[in-house]
C-alpha cells in the first residue's frame, strides 16, 4: 500500500526526477497532438471552476456587494474586520476545534482499536467491517436527518429513553449547551468506520515477518502491539489525523439537517457559518472573506502538516 | 495477555472483544434500524414505540412514496448529475493523466503541480465566486451548473490516481507501439484505457459517491425543484412534513436504499476505492 | 473530445428546454403559501384566468418560506426565473430594485384607473421613485393569538393583558398552572424578532425608528432598542416558551399551537388560519377557542397603543416577464378575488371594497386595527434589508438563548447597519 499522502503538495511533485529531455524524432508530432487535445479540457475546467473562483474570492472580499450585477462598492479589508468581529465566527472556529479534538481523542482510538480487532480473521469480521463502514457511505444529509429523528424531543429515540425513566425528554438539538455535543456524536458515528478501514488496510499490508520476529523473541501481545505494530502504523495514524482535520474544516452537510448551525449559532462550523452569513444572505464580499480565511487555514495547515509530520515520506 | 491465557476456554479478552464489538454494532445499527422500522409505523405509535417492531405494519407510508412521481424524479436528477460528473471526470482526467504519464514536455511537472493545488481546499471556500461564475456562464439552474464544478474539484485527485497507474504501464510498450506506427491517441484508446479498468472504476466510484451525496453545490446552483437531486429534495420534504416523522423516515429509508444496495453489491470495490482514493496519491 | 463534450452539452441542454416549452405563454408564479385551502382558491383563479385568456398558462411553483428567502438572489439571477414572486416589500425590495431585477409595471398599473382601486399606503410600499414594481395583496398584524381553554385552565383573563407586566404576570400564572405559556418557532429566528421589534414600536414609536435609520440618538444602540432587549430578556428569564423552542421551525410552532399544546403564540394575524393546516389533525383550533389581544403596551412608551407591527405583502414582477404576468397579477388583485379570499378569512384585503368580504369577527377586528393604525411598522427583518434584518433575527435569538446581552445585541445591529448592504 502506497503511503504517500493524498495532498501531494506542488513541492512534492516538482521534486520528482525531471523527465528526460525529449528526443525529437518519431512521435513528436503525435506528442504535440496529444498535448493540444488531451490537456486543455482538464486544465480549462480546473482553472475556470477552481483556481479563478479562489482568486475572485480574494477580489470580491474587498467589496460590499449583494451579488447582483457587478461589485462597485470597494471597502478594502473591512469585510475581514467584520468577520473577525462576528461572535459567530469565533464560535464556528471553536466548534471546528472541538470536532478535531473529538476526532483525535475519541474517533481515532476507537477506529484503531476496532481495526486491531477486525484485522484478524474470524467469523463475522468482514461483516462487522462492512457494517462499521456503512455510515461513511451514507450521505451526510441523510445521516443528519436520521439523527435529527434520534434526538427529537417528542418522537426521538433519546426522548423515549428519557421517558422510560420518567424524566422530561431534553431537546438536545435546541439547546445551546447540548447542540454541538449532539453533532459531535454524529460525527463520530459517521466517520469512525472510514478511519478504521484505513487502519485495517495498513495492518493487512504490514510486514508480518516483523511481528512474527517480535513474538519469537518472546514479546507479549501488548509489547508487540506497542513496540512493533503501532510504530509501523504511525504513517497511517498521521494520515488519519490529517483527514480528520481536513474533514472538520469541510463539515457542512451534516450540520444543516441537524441544527442549521443553531441554536443561536452554537453549532456552526466554518462552512455552515459561511453559508448562513454569506451565501444565504448573498453578502458576496463578506462570504468571500470567510472563504479566503478558510482557504488560508486549509493551505497553511496542509503545508505545515506535511512539513512537520510527513517529512520522512 | 500472554499466549497461555489465549488458550483458556473463557478468555476475558475475547469476552471483552465480543462485548465491545457488540456495543459498537448496536451504536451503528440502532439509528438505521429505527429509521427503517419507523417508516412502517403510524405517528402515534412512533411516539410510544420508537425502538421495537411496528405493532401494525403501515405499508402505505412506503407505497405512497414509491408511487409518487416526486421520489423517482429526485433519483433521476441525482443519477443524471452524478453520471455527468463521472463521465466528464473520467474523460478529462484520464486524458490529462495520460499526457502527464507518457508525454514528456516542457512544463509538465509545473502543470501537474498546478492541478494538485486543487487538493488543498474544499469547494466551499470558493462557493460564492463559483456561484457568480456559474451565473455568468448562464448555467444557473442547470445540471451542468452543478456537474461541471464537481468535475473540476475532483480533477486533482483523479489525475493523480490515474497518472500513478498509467505510469506503471511499461514505457517500452509505448515505444514499441510508436515505432510500429501506432499513435499516442490509439495507444491511449486501445492499450492504456483497457489496462486501467480497475483504477478507472476506483476514480469513477469516488466521483459518483461524492456527486450522489453532494448537497452544497446543488443547493447554491439550483432553484427549480424539478431539477433537485435527492439530498435537496429530502430537505424540502422534511420541511413540508416537519414533524410527521413516520413519513420522513420512510422517505429517508427509500432515498438511502440505492446507496446501500450499491454498497452491498460492490462493497469490495467501494471500500477499496474510497480508502485507496484517500491513501494513494 | 472537447467537441464531443460540447455536443453533449448542447444535446442535454436541448433536452432540458424541450420539456419546459409547451403553451404559448407560460406565466410562472412562485409562491410560499402552505395553507392548501388558500392555494386551492389561487389555483381556481389561475384556471379561470386561463379560460378567459386562451394561449396563456399560469404555472404555480412552491418554495418553503425559509428556503425562498435564502434562494431569492439565486432565483432572480437565473435565466429561467419565475415571473411573479412573493415579497414583503421593505429594504429587501429596495435591494432588488437597485439590482434592476424587477420589471417597472407603472404604466400597466396606472392604466384604466386600476391603481386607484388599491389602498394607497399599501401600493406605496411597492413603489419607489414613482415607479411601481409590484402589487400588494394583503396586510397583516402581529399580536397574540391565544387558546381560550388553556387560558381558562391557567385562570388568566386575556382581556386584562394590557401592559408588558400583565403579560409577564400571565406567563407566571400559566406556568404555575402547568400550562406552556407561549410557543415560538425559535429555529427560524424571525418569530423571536417580533418580540424585540414590537417592544421597540411600543417604547419608541415611529420617531425612534426613523431616528435610528438616520443614525441619530445612538442609532440602534439608542435607549429604545436597548430597553426592548431588556424587556424581552425579562420575558425570556421566565422561561415562557415550550421545551426546545430554539429547535422549532415556525410551521412546527404554529402546528403546536393548533394542537392545543400552548396557551399563546405571538403571531402574524394570518396564523389564525394556518394553524388549522399545520395542526396534526389538520383541524386545529376552532373560532370559538381562539382569541386575540394586541401586543401589550409599555408604560411610559412613546408609541401609540394603536400602532401596529405587521406585514405588507404582495407580488413582484421580475425583469423580462411577459406582459401576461402583469395582466394576470392585476386580475388576481382585483376586488372579486380579494373579496373571495377575504371571505375565506385568509387575508386583510388591500383592494378597496374587498374588506366587505370579511365574515369572521376575528379578521374584521384585525382589519379594524389596521385601519385605525397611524404607524404600521413593516417587519424589521424585511424593512431593514436582507443583511441587517437577518442580524436582528440573529441577535434576538441570541437573547432568547441567553448567549447575548441586550446591550451587545443592540450594538451588533448598529454595527450591521453601519456596514450597510
Amino acid at each position: 500500500m502506497a503511503r504517500r499522502i493524498a495532498i501531494t503538495s506542488p513541492i512534492g511533485v516538482a521534486g520528482e526526477a525531471a523527465p528526460q529531455v525529449a528526443v525529437r524524432g518519431p512521435g513528436w508530432d503525435g506528442r504535440f497532438t496529444v498535448l493540444i487535445l488531451f490537456l486543455p479540457p482538464a486544465l480549462l475546467l480546473f482553472t475556470l471552476f477552481v483556481v479563478l473562483p479562489i482568486g475572485e474570492a480574494a477580489w470580491y472580499s474587498a467589496f460590499n456587494w449583494n451579488g447582483f450585477g457587478r461589485p462597485t462598492n470597494w471597502i478594502g479589508f473591512d469585510n475581514y474586520r467584520f468577520v473577525l468581529e462576528t461572535r459567530a465566527f469565533w464560535l464556528a472556529l471553536r466548534n471546528n476545534g472541538l470536532i478535531i479534538a473529538v476526532s483525535l481523542a475519541v474517533q481515532l482510538p476507537l477506529a484503531l482499536t476496532l481495526a486491531l480487532m477486525l484485522a484478524e480473521k474470524f467469523r463475522g469480521a468482514v461483516a462487522l467491517r462492512m457494517l462499521f463502514f456503512m455510515p461513511y457511505i451514507l450521505a451526510e444529509i441523510a445521516t443528519g436527518l436520521i439523527f435529527s429523528f434520534v434526538y427529537d424531543g417528542d418522537y426521538g429515540l433519546v426522548a423515549s429513553i428519557w421517558r422510560a425513566f420518567g424524566a422530561e425528554p431534553p431537546h438536545l438539538l435546541a439547546s445551546t449547551d447540548t447542540a454541538m455535543l449532539a453533532v459531535l456524536i454524529v460525527v463520530v458515528w459517521k466517520y469512525f468506520g472510514f478511519h478504521m478501514m484505513l487502519f485495517i488496510a495498513a495492518l493487512q499490508s504490514l510486514d508480518k515477518n516483523l511481528v512474527e520476529a517480535a513474538r519469537i523473541d518472546g514479546a507479549t501481545r501488548t509489547q508487540t502491539l506497542r513496540h512493533v505494530v503501532i510504530p509501523l502504523l504511525y504513517p497511517t495514524i498521521r494520515l488519519s489525523v490529517f483527514f480528520a482535520i481536513i474533514g472538520s474544516l469541510q463539515l457542512f452537510d451534516l450540520v444543516m439537517p441537524l441544527t442549521r448551525g443553531g441554536p443561536a449559532d452554537s453549532s456552526n462550523t466554518l462552512v455552515s457559518f459561511l453559508y448562513n452569513n454569506g451565501i444565504s444572505r448573498m453578502r458576496v464580499g463578506y462570504g468571500s472573506a470567510i472563504g479566503v480565511i478558510l482557504f488560508a487555514i486549509c493551505v497553511t495547515f496542509a503545508f505545515t502538516y506535511k512539513r512537520w509530520f510527513m517529512r520522512d515520506e | 495477555m500472554n499466549s497461555a491465557g489465549a488458550r483458556l476456554a473463557f478468555d476475558p479478552a475475547v469476552l471483552f472483544k465480543a462485548l465491545f464489538l457488540g456495543l459498537v454494532a448496536i451504536f451503528v445499527l440502532v439509528p438505521l434500524l429505527a429509521t427503517l422500522l419507523g417508516g412502517f409505523k403510524s405517528l402515534g405509535e412512533l411516539r410510544v414505540n420508537p425502538f421495537g417492531l411496528p405493532a401494525q405494519w403501515e405499508w402505505q407510508n412506503y407505497a405512497d412514496i414509491l408511487f409518487s412521481a416526486r421520489y423517482w424524479q429526485l433519483l433521476r436528477n441525482s443519477l443524471v448529475i452524478s453520471t455527468l460528473a463521472v463521465a466528464l471526470t473520467l474523460i478529462t482526467a484520464s486524458m490529462a493523466a495520460f499526457t502527464f504519464a507518457h508525454v514528456r514536455f516542457f512544463g509538465s511537472s509545473m502543470l501537474l503541480s498546478y492541478l494538485t493545488l486543487g487538493l488543498l481546499f474544499p469547494a466551499a471556500t470558493a462557493v460564492l465566486p463559483l456561484f457568480i461564475k456559474v451565473r455568468d456562464l448562464g448555467l444557473l439552474d442547470t445540471y451542468f451548473g452543478v456537474a461541471l464544478p464537481q468535475v473540476a474539484f475532483s480533477l486533482a485527485m483523479s489525475v493523480l490516481l490515474l497518472r500513478r497507474f498509467f505510469k506503471d504501464i511499461p514505457y517500452e510498450l509505448l515505444e514499441a507501439a510508436l515505432v510500429d506506427g501506432c499513435s499516442y491517441i490509439k495507444f491511449f484508446r486501445y492499450v492504456t484505457l483497457p489496462l486501467s479498468r480497475p483504477i478507472l472504476a476506483t476514480v469513477g466510484t469516488i466521483t459518483f459517491v461524492n456527486s450522489w451525496n453532494a448537497y452544497l453545490l446543488p443547493l447554491v446552483m439550483l432553484n427549480t425543484d424539478a431539477l433537485y437531486p435527492w439530498p435537496l429534495g429530502i430537505m424540502v420534504y422534511q420541511g413540508e412534513y416537519s414533524s410527521e416523522w413516520h413519513l420522513i423516515l420512510a422517505f429517508i429509508t427509500l432515498t438511502i436504499l440505492p446507496t446501500i444496495i450499491l454498497f452491498l453489491l460492490a462493497q469490495k470495490h467501494i471500500v477499496a476505492g474510497l480508502t485507496a482514493g484517500a491513501v494513494k496519491g | 473530445m472537447r467537441l464531443l463534450g460540447k455536443l453533449g452539452l448542447a444535446a442535454a441542454a436541448c433536452l432540458l428546454w424541450a420539456s419546459s416549452a409547451s403553451a404559448d405563454t407560460t406565466v410562472k408564479w412562485l409562491h410560499i403559501e402552505v395553507n392548501p385551502a388558500q392555494v386551492k382558491i389561487w389555483e381556481e383563479v389561475a384556471r379561470s384566468y386561463e379560460a378567459s385568456h386562451p394561449g396563456v398558462k399560469v404555472e404555480m411553483q412552491f418554495l418553503e418560506n425559509e428556503a425562498y428567502k435564502a434562494k431569492l438572489p439565486t432565483i432572480l439571477q437565473s435565466k429561467d426565473r419565475p415571473h411573479i414572486i412573493y415579497s414583503w416589500a421593505g429594504g429587501v425590495l429596495k435591494t432588488q430594485i437597485e439590482a434592476s431585477v424587477l420589471e417597472d409595471i407603472t404604466d400597466s398599473v396606472k392604466s384604466g384607473g386600476y391603481s386607484d382601486t388599491i389602498a394607497p399606503a399599501a401600493l406605496a410600499a411597492f413603489t419607489s421613485n414613482g415607479k411601481v414594481y409590484g402589487l400588494p395583496t394583503a396586510l397583516s398584524q402581529v399580536g397574540f393569538l391565544y387558546n381560550k381553554d388553556l387560558m381558562a385552565k391557567g385562570n388568566v383573563d386575556a382581556s386584562k393583558i394590557k401592559t408588558w407586566d400583565d403579560l409577564l404576570g400571565a406567563v407566571k400564572t400559566l406556568r404555575a398552572a402547568g400550562v406552556t405559556p407561549i410557543v415560538v418557532g425559535g429555529a427560524d429566528k424571525w418569530p423571536l424578532h417580533f418580540y424585540w421589534t414590537h417592544l421597540a414600536v411600543r417604547i419608541g414609536g415611529k420617531p425612534a425608528f426613523d431616528a435610528a435609520l438616520k443614525g441619530e440618538n445612538g442609532g440602534f444602540t439608542g435607549e429604545t432598542f436597548q430597553r426592548s432587549g431588556e424587556l424581552f430578556k425579562q420575558l425570556v428569564d421566565l422561561q415562557p416558551f415550550q421545551n426546545g423552542f430554539l429547535g422549532f421551525k415556525n410551521p412546527q410552532a404554529v402546528g403546536y399551537f393548533g394542537d392545543g399544546k400552548a396557551a399563546m403564540i405571538l403571531a402574524i394575524s394570518s396564523f389564525y388560519h394556518t394553524q388549522r393546516a399545520l395542526a396534526a389533525d389538520k383541524v386545529g383550533l376552532s373560532d370559538d377557542k381562539l382569541g386575540w389581544f394586541d401586543f401589550p403596551t409599555v408604560p411610559g412608551g412613546k408609541g401609540e397603543p394603536s400602532d401596529t407591527l405587521g406585514g405588507i405583502t404582495g407580488w413582484l414582477i421580475t425583469k423580462g416577464a411577459p406582459k401576461e404576468a402583469t395582466d394576470f397579477l392585476k386580475f388576481f388583485i382585483s376586488k372579486d378575488v380579494q373579496a373571495r379570499l377575504a371571505a375565506g378569512n385568509f387575508i386583510v384585503p388591500v383592494v378597496k371594497g374587498g374588506e366587505a368580504g370579511l365574515n369572521s369577527a376575528f379578521m374584521k377586528q384585525i382589519a379594524a386595527n389596521l385601519a385605525k393604525s397611524n404607524y404600521h411598522q413593516n417587519f424589521y427583518d424585511q424593512s431593514l434589508g436582507p443583511s441587517v434584518g437577518r442580524v436582528v433575527n440573529d441577535v434576538t435569538a441570541e437573547i432568547a438563548g441567553g448567549s447575548m446581552s441586550p446591550k451587545d445585541a443592540a450594538k451588533a445591529i448598529e454595527a450591521a447597519y453601519k456596514q450597510g448592504n
